[in-house]
């Protein structure tokens, strides 16, 4: 029995993944958008939530505070040894954290010129390192305002140029899509932060900042092809919108995942690395916001940009006349209740015949129709 | 002639090589090396706001005035610019950094003084203790006893030894001080406490005036004016130097003007042998004076060279293990066609570095730890208008167009959607860097930079390269490497 069992198990998986690679895919997305978008909105209310209740953990730049950083010169320090060579100075009761590479955090309040040499030369004794090799950080409670203010404003500027520009590519439904899209994306990703507790820097700002046009590149290419794929729609018979979206997800399917992935490859890079080498926190408070940011950009343009476009498109009469014509599909059954109950839950009873692959003779028909 | 016939195609090329060899040789054989931000290389970066709502323009007299400071401080390439209301001050590898903060941060006050004495500068070789002798007085001892104003004490510190200048944390308004001039154009002076400050200066201006030459002329609200004369009828009949006023900013003496009369009634005339720019400096002085901005601090950071050090190495190590597995994973991907790839991203960091270097050098851009950022992940947007592309031409190719004819009308498809994806970069990078502060700007920068690069090399490397390698029928049909293996076609029609 298992010597059976395995190789099947096994040649499903490749075989999915060469399908997608040949893009004999079709998946049906758009069907189970409900699920997805379910799943979608179940993670921003978590976010939101986090956010609320457990809230961010603010870096010095935004709190205000002295920070020191620096490695001892042999050994690996403690936060106890630390606290014990501070005892005497304003920062006895600093946040102490070690790090790789015998590396050393220091956050203190802000403290005065005088205060923080005072730090820094009982720092200097413990390490047996020369003050000078010593990094001091120290910021004003004001700046980390100025800096959150001026990310939100560009942010809006953002969005508004944003919005026009997509709106004068494709039109205003697809904007209106891939911004709800993005603002997911932020969302969760604020939320990984709240829950895990990393700490948020002007990096992690910077690269949230990135993941818009992550997120946005994906969702892009996406609704490019939607929009080539939209002129030959209603030719044949019991094409609706939706499987034409659907369609065309599944061509765009290995475009998505490459780049997707090839954009991680580096991030991943800049993760391992900065992990691994104290002097490179920065890199590493950047590439987790990226990270945990472009995964998410990647589901969202799928996931989320492109149903909520076919939840808009099917309210125009043109396209919900296509839809019922085409019969009561899987999909626009699907779509049908996302609209009208967001509550309930999806019945047990509804067929998904189209959720595998098909074979590569559907495909050839395909073929034939788009050319 | 079609829009890419080999021989355009081969112009392309050419052209785009010639572009990145010329500007890459021209920066090599000038020496320019892009410069590094202070994360990279340590030193102190400092952030000033002006307390309450300012005027523009005392900012940037602000910015001058700390420049000049910096400037005495002999750093290399300092940074003094503008970011809003706020003053970015960067000073790259500073070694005494407590002091450079200080100096940065301080809110100046100018102030005049009478002078009391001329005191001789510092002899340059340190005073040696003869034995028997009695010792010097401590240079402590001899400050307080200068700071005090008492004259037994001062004349007594005079003759025991040398005075030492004041030090910035004595230099209050009502102690005596010695303070050496700004322009060695004497040597040091006694000073009296001050008499008045820049508060009240109503404004100064330089001035040509006939048979004077270039003169300041300074003019006093109500209540200076009165400061002034009473400060005029006390010093005007004393002997040289004790006739004169110093005019103080800074810990220096920035001019020190004999009186000419005992009662002004608020216009003050300075005139000596100033040159246009002196006179207009001095003007600037005494006016920056009057309109005292308050600076306050918002950050100070401080980055040690090991770390700039460390950062820099880590930041070149993860590009290049980001770039080896993005090559890799190409080349498994794209076979042949992963070699463009490796080309043209080749290609565009070669420029990179040149615009860079050459940006240095002419506008001063640095390039920091979050620019380095926006490089590496720069590659995954790069690369990602290859994988739109080649996958357009399996696209192409499935529908049934030949490999030769499909790079052509591929491109010309997939090129749209690359502009349309990459604009919504570059409209992200434009606005993140005319409304974000800080390291969001550098980052903004070099994000915008390689976008734009980035659709340079796609039109003018990737579609040339592969539209006439396509014409090799070698090259597209090898087993397992060619392009057909690539792009997923089995048999190869012709």
């Amino acid at each position: 029995m298992t010597t059976v069992a395995a190789p099947t198990r096994r040649r499903g998986l490749f075989a999915t993944l060469g399908d997608i690679y040949h893009e004999r895919t079709n998946f049906d997305f758009i069907g189970r958008s409900r699920i997805w978008l379910g799943f979608s909105s179940l993670m921003v209310a978590i976010s939101i939530g986090a956010l609320l209740l457990v809230g961010l953990n603010l870096g010095i730049d935004f709190e205000g505070g002295t920070q020191w950083e620096f490695s001892v010169a042999s050994g690996n320090p403690s936060s106890t040894q630390v606290r014990e060579a501070l005892k005497d100075t304003p920062a006895r009761n600093a946040r102490i954290l070690t790090l790789s590479n015998g590396g050393v955090r220091v956050q203190s309040s802000e403290l005065k010129t005088a205060d923080r040499e005072l730090v820094t030369q009982a720092l200097s004794n413990y390490s047996k390192v020369d003050a000078s090799a010593i990094s001091i950080v120290s910021v004003g409670p004001t700046w980390g305002e100025q800096v959150s203010q001026k990310a939100l404003i560009a942010l809006l500027f953002f969005f508004i140029l944003i919005s026009v520009y997509l709106t004068f590519r494709f039109e205003w439904k697809m904007a209106l899509a891939s911004i709800i899209a993005v603002v997911h994306d932020i969302f969760i990703t604020i939320g990984v932060y709240a829950l895990t507790g990393f700490e948020v820097t002007p990096a992690t700002v910077v690269a949230i900042l990135t993941i818009l046009g992550f997120s946005l590149y994906d969702t892009v290419v996406v609704f490019d092809k939607i929009k080539e794929n939209q002129s030959t729609l209603g030719r044949e018979k019991g094409d609706s919108y939706s499987s034409m979206v659907n369609r065309s997800m599944n061509q765009v399917l290995m475009r998505s995942l490459n780049t997707s992935f090839i954009a991680l490859l580096p991030v991943i890079s800049l993760l391992v690395v900065g992990s691994g080498i104290l002097g490179a926190v920065t890199l590493r408070d950047f590439s987790l916001a990226l990270f945990v940011g472009l995964l998410v950009g990647a589901y969202s343009s799928i996931f989320v940009a492109t149903p909520i476009l076919v939840i808009l498109k099917e309210r125009e009469p043109r396209f919900r006349a296509l839809r019922d014509r085409s019969g009561p599909s899987v999909s626009a059954v699907a779509v049908e209740s996302v609209v009208l109950d967001e509550e309930n839950v999806m019945p047990a009873a509804t067929p998904n015949p189209n959720d595998q692959i098909v074979t590569p003779r559907a495909r050839q028909s395909r073929r034939g129709k788009r050319r | 002639m079609a829009a890419s016939s080999p021989q355009r195609m081969r112009a392309y090329l050419v052209v785009i090589f010639l572009v990145v060899a010329v500007s890459f040789g021209a920066v090599i054989a000038t020496d320019k090396k892009p410069i590094l931000g202070l994360d990279l290389q340590g030193g102190i970066s400092v952030v000033l706001a002006p307390v309450g709502d300012v005027r523009s323009e005392s900012l940037d007299v602000a910015v001058e005035i700390i420049r000049s400071r910096v400037d005495s401080l002999g750093v290399a390439e300092p940074e003094i610019s503008r970011q809003g209301d706020n003053i970015v001050v960067d000073l790259p590898g500073v070694k005494d950094r407590d002091k450079a903060i200080r100096l940065v941060g301080r809110t100046a006050e100018l102030r005049f003084r009478p002078v009391l004495a001329s005191v001789p500068p510092l002899s340059s070789t340190p005073t040696t203790t003869v034995a028997g002798s009695s010792p010097p007085l401590d240079e402590s001892v001899i400050a307080a006893a200068v700071a005090s104003c008492d004259s037994d004490q001062i004349s007594a510190a005079l003759t025991a030894g040398e005075i030492p200048t004041t030090k910035t944390s004595n230099d209050k308004r009502d102690n005596c001080v010695v303070l050496p001039s700004r322009e060695q154009k004497f040597s040091r002076l006694l000073l009296g406490p001050a008499a008045l400050t820049g508060k009240s200066v109503d404004s100064a201006k330089s001035q040509f005036s006939q048979g004077q030459g270039y003169a300041v002329t300074v003019k006093f609200n109500d209540a200076g004016a009165t400061k002034f004369d009473a400060l005029a009828a006390e010093s005007y009949p004393k002997s040289p130097p004790q006739n004169e006023v110093a005019i103080v900013l800074d810990g220096k003496i920035q001019s020190a003007p004999a009186f000419q009369t005992d009662s002004f009634s608020g216009d003050v005339q300075i005139t000596g042998d100033f040159s246009p720019s002196e006179a207009s400096d001095l003007a600037t002085i005494i006016n920056y004076g009057a309109l005292p901005v308050q600076l306050k601090r918002l950050t100070v950071q401080n980055v040690s060279p090991t770390l700039g050090q460390d950062q820099l190495d880590a930041g070149i190590a993860a590009g290049i293990i980001g770039l080896l597995l993005v090559s890799l994973y190409m080349l498994a991907f794209y076979r042949l066609l992963g070699l463009v790839v490796i080309a043209g991203i080749s290609l565009s960091f070669v420029f990179i570095y040149a615009l860079v270097a050459y940006l240095g050098s002419s506008i001063g851009l640095t390039l920091t730890l979050a620019g380095v950022t926006g490089l590496i992940v720069s590659v995954g947007v790069t690369v990602d208008s290859y994988v739109v592309y080649f996958e357009r031409l399996k696209d192409e190719v499935r529908s049934g167009r030949t490999i030769r004819s499909a790079v052509d009308v591929g491109f010309t498809r997939s090129f749209k959607t690359v502009v349309a994806a990459d604009l919504v970069s570059l409209i992200g990078a434009a606005v993140l860097y005319f409304l974000a502060v800080g390291s969001v700007r550098g980052f903004a920068f070099f994000l915008g930079l390689s976008t734009v690069l980035d659709l340079v090399v796609a039109y003018f490397f990737m579609h040339p390269a592969v539209s006439l390698m396509a014409r090799h029928p070698r090259l597209v049909a090898m087993r397992k490497v060619g392009i057909a293996s690539g792009l997923d076609v089995v048999e190869v029609k012709s």
